[in-house]
């Protein structure tokens, strides 16, 4: 085991973990911050996406031994003073949402690109979140969504 | 899916981190681990300690000298992406996985990324109805039944366009440094596909300064997480009077990434259509893809890899600027 502190969504906790749990297993059930979902666990479908230091990766393939000293910002940090993120607001008034598993992790793909690139062309948003799968909406209302968003800054 | 119990280690220097892959019985570099991880959740690798390299700064560094682009081993697909210091490289990891794996991912670890077989990369459950294949220590091949070798595949996207760019691997471990063509880091083995000994580690990759102009273009069934079934680079160098150097990396067609190079005496024909037809006729006898994929059928894929070197070579002409060049034709 080894103690490592971890900073989510701006909170520190001091924790104990062992090398073989994921920044995944940690989030879910040592956190029971569960918004960020357990789809494939094996890096394919982008449900578990987290923000790491400013940048999308996969929860699923990070270790939490690595993470050490990192900023980490899952789907639960993103509402502030019980007001939801612009994204998470335009997700639900376009209908981007139906069974909503893979509604976190392609919000936070989402907020990684605009915060980096404002006002994305709609081929930058479709490769933006083509590492989300979505076996619902067919993508069209999620990228109405994020344009939604983009044009509103 | 759980990872199997291992040590981890984070060493402060390199040679530190040589020394333990040296010392330590079993143990492998982490970075981003997109590789290895899915690999260890499988059971597939049960390294006993894992050395996280991946803050090292003598690996995070990217440095344009006059002899030319140098990137550590440890510096991320998307940082490479974003630096746009070389339009191919660029191009390749762009296309490797999706954002959050070109996040992770890094360059030394894409290169020495393992080998993929539909009969090999399967989780246990599935892969206890088999017989255990070459990959598995076992006598046996399911791609070909009276295959005598490992057939898995080497699907990487960013070895081609290093290859076709003429680039150089930096290889550190605890005794000397060793810096050789990138070529000979692939062993062209389907079980080890890389050529590293015990200890070692890549350090770096030098990209030679010389201008050019390449293209990497990737077949596959989906533009998101795919591997590629087929993935071609091609790289011109304007030769002044010798009309233009060409060299052309494959990945996905065989056990290592191809290279190989227009003949001089073709060159100097200064004729796209010639070029094109050596080239292509060239790629085709080399590329000998193998039903171990879904996706496209080994026959498709090869009868693509023509297709995708001519369309190549079209899109890296548009991109030159050499007027000369466009002119000789």
């Amino acid at each position: 085991m080894k103690k490592i502190s971890l900073t989510v969504n701006k909170e520190t906790y001091e924790l104990w973990v062992s090398p073989k749990e994921t920044l995944l297993d940690i989030l879910r059930d040592r956190l029971d911050l569960t918004g960020t979902k357990r789809g494939c666990d094996m890096g394919s479908c982008g449900a578990c996406t987290v923000i790491i230091d400013g940048v999308p990766k996969l929860a699923c393939l990070t270790l939490a031994v690595q993470c050490e000293d990192k900023e980490i910002t899952t789907i639960e940090g993103l509402s502030a003073e019980g007001k939801l993120h612009p994204l998470q607001e335009a997700a639900m008034e376009k209908n981007a949402i139906q069974c909503g598993f893979c509604t976190p992790g392609m919000v936070l793909s989402a907020k990684a690109l605009l915060d980096e690139n404002p006002q994305p062309t709609e081929e930058e948003i479709k490769d933006a979140i083509a590492g989300n799968l979505c076996r619902c909406t067919g993508y069209v209302k999620i990228i109405d969504a994020i344009k939604s968003v983009s044009r509103g800054k | 899916m759980k990872l199997p119990d291992f040590d981890y280690r984070k060493p402060v220097s390199l040679t530190e981190a040589c020394e333990m892959l040296s010392s330590e019985e079993d143990a492998r570099p982490i970075a981003g681990g997109t590789d290895l991880i899915p690999a260890m959740k499988y059971g597939l690798k049960k390294p006993r300690v894992l050395v996280d390299i991946s803050c090292l700064p003598a690996l995070r560094e990217i440095t344009l000298t006059e002899k030319g682009l140098t990137i550590g081993a440890a510096v991320t697909l998307r940082e490479i992406v974003k630096s746009g210091h070389n339009p191919l490289l660029t191009q390749a990891c762009a296309a490797v996985g999706s954002t959050q794996l070109q996040a992770m991912g890094t360059l030394g670890g894409n290169l020495c990324q393992d080998t993929c077989c539909l009969y090999y990369n399967l989780p246990p459950m599935t892969r206890q109805a088999l017989r255990p294949c070459f990959k598995r220590g076992g006598d046996t091949c399911h791609v070909t039944k009276s295959g005598k070798v490992c057939l898995a595949t080497y699907a990487g996207d960013v070895a081609p366009a290093l290859l076709a760019l003429g680039a150089e691997v930096t290889i550190a471990s605890p005794v000397r440094e060793r810096t050789i063509p990138l070529g000979e880091l692939f062993s062209g083995k389907g079980e080890t596909p890389q050529t590293l000994n015990r200890g070692e580690l890549v350090k770096e990759i030098t990209i030679p300064s010389k201008k050019s102009f390449g293209s990497y273009l990737k077949l596959r069934v989906r533009k998101s997480i795919d591997y590629p079934l087929l993935g071609v680079a091609v790289n011109l160098f304007p030769n002044g009077e010798k009309g233009v150097s060409i060299t052309v990396g494959l990945t996905a067609v065989e056990r290592k990434p191809l290279s190989f190079t227009l003949p001089p005496d073709l060159s100097e024909e200064k004729r796209i259509e010639v070029w094109m037809t050596y080239l292509a006729d060239e790629a085709y006898k080399r590329a000998h893809p193998v039903a171990n994929t879904s996706g496209y059928s080994p026959q498709y894929r090869r009868e693509m890899v023509k297709v995708y070197v001519k369309r190549a070579i079209e899109e890296a002409l548009k991109k030159s600027d050499e007027k000369n060049l466009l002119d000789s034709k």
